[in-house]
Formats: C-alpha cells, sequence, structure tokens
C-alpha cells in the first residue's frame, strides 16, 4: 500500500488532535514531548488512532525514534509503503 | 546534560504527590507488618487494602511452617541458577504440581512474575516472528517485548476485532505470532474478553499466552484462573502467573499444553541466569498452591467481601474502572487532586489503599486501587465501607 506524503501528515495531524484537543501550533520539529507534553502513553494511543486510519501495524520499534512531527510522519510513511 | 538530570521531573511528580502528608503514596514506608491485613505505617496501625495478597496466606500457619522447615533444612538460598546448583527437588516438585493442577505436561517455575512473563515471552517469539500484545499490557510484558528480537505490534484494549484485524494484516505471519494478554487488567480491574480473543488468534492460526497474575487462585474451578472458568484451557498455549498475589510468596511459573515448552528452559535467558528460588520460598509456595486448590472457602470469603464493597461504593457513587466485581476495585477521579485528598483520607482513617496517577495509568486517569482479600473479617470490611461513608460526605465521590 502506497500512501501519499499528504495523506500521512494530515492523518498524523487529525491523530495528534485527538490525543492532544487544546493543541496550538504545530510544525513539522515540533517536539512530540517535550514541546506538547504528550507521555508514552498519549503517543502509543496517537499510533493506535493513526494505524485504524491508515489501516496499517505499526511495530513498536518503528517509531521508537519519532520524537518529532516530521520524525513521526516518515515512521508511519516508511511503514505503509512496506505494508 | 548529566545523567542524572533527565530524572528532574520525576522528582517533581514525587513531591507533587508527598505533599499531601507526612506519608508518601509511593513506596509508603512499612514500619512493620503484623499480619495478612494489618500493618505500621507512620507510627499507626492502619488496616491493609492495598496488597495483592488476595488469599492472605501471607501468614497461613501451614506456609510459614513449610518455609521454616525448608530454610533450617536446605539453607537460605541456592546461590546458583537452575541450570546449574540451583535445581532442587523442590523446585521440580512445584513445577510438576502445577503443570497437573492445569492438567498440562509442561511447567517451569521463574525467580519473579516479572521474570516469568520476560523468560517464556521473549524466549517464545524471537526473530522474524511476531508479538501482538494488549495495549494496556503489564510493564513485565513490554519488558518482554524489548528483549525479544520479535517485531512487537500493539492492539486496542479488550478489542478482539481489533486483535483480528492486525492477525488479517499479516497474513501467513500470523502462524508466526504470539497473542499476548492477561485475563484481569489490575490497574481497572477489569477483565478481558477472553474467549472472543482466544478465538481471533485461533482463527488465524497464532498462539495466545494469559497472565493470569491477578485473578490465579481467585477465580474458576480450584481458583486455575479465568481460563479454566471460561472452559478455554484446551485453546490457550500457555498460561503466566505469580505466586506474589494469591499465592503470598515470591516467584512465577508459566505451564502449557505443549511439551515442548519444557525446551525454553535451555533458551530463556530470564530463566537461565539468575539464581533459582530460595528453598523457604518454594516450600511456601508449594503449601500455598496446595491450600489454594484444596477447598473454595478462602474464595467464598473474598467473593462474600468483594460483594459487600462493592455494593457500598457503588451506592456512594464512586466511579469504577470496570463494571465487574473483583479482588480489584479501582476508584477513578478526574482530577488528581481529589484522588490525593481520597488516599489521604483513607489513610488518615486508618486505610492503607494504592495511589495511582499517569502516566502509570490507561487514559490519563486518577485512581485509587483497593485490593480486598480472604484473610479481611466482616468487622474489617464494616470498617472500610465506614470510612468511605465519612469520606463521601466531605469529598464528591465522581469529581
Amino acid at each position: 500500500m502506497v500512501e501519499s506524503a499528504d495523506r500521512v501528515e494530515r492523518v498524523v495531524r487529525e491523530a495528534l488532535k485527538i490525543a492532544c484537543p487544546d493543541i496550538g501550533t504545530v510544525t513539522g520539529s515540533t517536539h512530540l514531548s517535550s514541546e506538547l507534553g504528550l507521555d508514552s502513553a498519549q503517543v502509543m494511543d496517537m499510533i493506535m488512532e493513526i494505524e485504524d486510519r491508515l489501516d496499517i501495524s505499526i511495530p513498536v520499534a518503528a517509531i521508537a525514534e519519532a520524537h518529532t512531527l516530521d520524525d513521526l510522519c516518515a515512521s508511519v510513511r516508511r511503514v505503509a509503503a512496506g505494508s | 546534560m548529566s545523567l542524572l538530570e533527565k530524572f528532574a521531573p520525576l522528582a517533581e511528580l514525587r513531591g507533587a504527590l508527598a505533599a499531601s502528608g507526612s506519608v508518601p503514596s509511593i513506596a509508603t514506608p512499612m514500619d512493620e507488618v503484623l499480619s495478612a491485613t494489618e500493618a505500621v505505617i507512620d507510627g499507626r496501625k492502619v488496616l491493609l487494602a492495598g496488597t495483592n495478597n488476595y488469599l492472605g496466606l501471607t501468614f497461613d500457619p501451614e506456609c510459614q511452617a513449610a518455609a521454616i522447615k525448608a530454610v533450617q533444612t536446605l539453607g537460605t538460598g541456592t546461590t546458583g541458577s537452575r541450570m546449574a546448583s540451583g535445581n532442587y527437588a523442590g523446585h521440580r516438585a512445584l513445577e510438576r504440581e502445577f503443570a497437573e493442577a492445569f492438567g498440562w505436561p509442561a511447567g517451569i517455575v521463574f525467580s519473579t512474575g516479572y521474570q516469568a512473563n520476560l523468560g517464556s515471552i521473549s524466549a517464545l517469539a524471537g526473530q522474524g516472528e511476531y508479538l501482538l500484545i494488549d495495549a494496556d499490557s503489564h510493564a513485565s510484558i513490554h519488558d518482554a517485548c524489548r528483549l525479544s528480537l520479535a517485531t512487537t505490534i500493539r492492539f486496542r484494549h479488550n478489542d478482539p476485532e481489533n486483535l483480528a484485524r492486525r492477525l488479517e494484516r499479516l497474513g501467513e505471519d500470523a502462524k508466526r505470532t504470539l497473542v499476548v494478554v492477561e485475563s484481569l487488567y489490575s490497574v481497572l480491574g477489569d477483565r478481558a474478553p477472553l474467549k472472543e480473543l482466544v478465538d481471533a488468534a485461533q482463527r488465524h492460526g497464532a498462539m495466545i499466552i494469559v497472565d493470569e497474575a491477578h485473578s490465579f487462585g481467585m477465580y474458576g474451578p480450584k481458583g486455575l484462573g479465568i481460563c479454566a472458568e471460561l472452559g478455554l484451557l484446551d485453546k490457550v498455549d500457555f498460561v503466566v502467573g505469580t505466586f506474589s498475589k494469591s499465592i503470598g510468596g515470591v516467584g512465577g511459573f508459566c505451564v502449557s499444553r505443549h511439551r515442548e515448552f519444557e525446551l525454553l528452559r535451555l533458551g530463556s535467558r530470564p530463566y537461565i541466569f539468575t539464581a533459582s528460588p530460595p528453598p523457604p520460598v518454594i516450600a511456601a509456595a508449594r503449601a500455598a498452591l496446595q491450600r489454594l486448590l484444596k477447598g473454595d472457602d478462602l474464595r467464598a470469603q473474598l467473593w462474600r467481601n468483594i460483594e459487600r464493597f462493592t455494593a457500598a461504593v457503588t451506592r456512594l457513587g464512586y466511579r469504577t474502572g470496570s463494571k465487574d466485581p473483583g479482588p480489584v476495585t479501582a476508584l477513578v477521579f478526574d482530577e488528581r487532586a481529589t484522588a490525593i485528598a481520597h488516599w489521604q483520607g483513607l489513610l488518615d482513617a486508618g486505610i492503607y489503599t494504592n495511589l495511582m496517577v499517569p502516566p502509570a495509568t490507561p487514559a490519563g486517569l486518577n485512581i485509587v486501587r483497593i485490593s480486598l482479600s480472604a484473610a479481611h473479617s466482616d468487622a474489617q470490611i464494616s470498617r472500610m465501607i465506614e470510612a468511605f461513608e465519612a469520606l463521601a460526605k466531605r469529598l464528591r465521590p465522581a469529581a
């Protein structure tokens, strides 16, 4: 399955909005934990939302190094491209 | 930044949790333990309603006598791994007794419950294989996944359809997958839909391991757990459990209907590279297992206590983490301050419970957790209920 970059970013941002409803402006370099204050459980809930919307399974290790929104989008694109 | 600076936020959290009183709510110091249900905290005698001593066996005379005899005859420790000098007759007998209780051919004892998950899961699924785990799994399961070289994927908590969808995506690889679930989740006290989860795993050819840490001893025929209660022992592949809850000691076990499970002894690092449990621990666990299997009297008392207590907190308007009454009752609060006020109020009334706050809880919930025991007398349950009645007048329960 090949997902467009735009769709992946849109889905990631929608999932972020669900995990963090009061979120302000987020750029690609925004740090998910230190800037947005997401804890590990919130990040994992966000990943599940992304998985459901894109109909993919994201291995835990695939997002271990995803600290920013851009990192996360890149990880999701890699998984989507391989599924 | 030094290695230690990253711990600063934890110090802030510890400070916030301790701010309400002189006794810390995490790692609460027990000055003295008087019985299965009473201890001394901060110089005061308190009623214990925050342990995992579900059957009250820590002070069972037969378990105590077995431990004392083992210390006197076999010494205080084994000083060796099961693979070396620590493979005593008691260890082997306990493994046989667990396997026989389930009617299965294989069983392995581990040095802790944490290691039972770590050692079983990390060895069962390796490189090129898959672990599908419930999103709210215990830390020991997450750590097992990190130790394993398998690909780990989470599915939504207690959601068989979500599990099935992930198994479908794996296609043929589902046959090289271990599904990992708990029968009773200890933070909220909620039960898993085990029949549906087992069915999803079977439909796709995956194996399934069920952690019965908080249900073994309390549910099912002879207390064998929720898998046995639901008649799933011919479908579940592995059951894992701990000695530090209903058994009243320390250690863990994993049993299997597959004879080949015995070979894990040669490939499980947490089993191989640690000292085996000390003789008194094994002797007490054997006595506790026999006590637990022997009769339903302890379970009957525990369930009487559960019914009385659950009815009372429901009547008082408290929100609980699960609709199913069980040995764990999680009172859920939106605000951390309200949860802390309840925990402190109960301690002031001489009742020790557990306070649990994010990120250690699912969905950002603030929880006061009450664990009941068969050793709680009717009078002690009445005392707990009276404390909650007084507290509910002062603090809005569901706020």
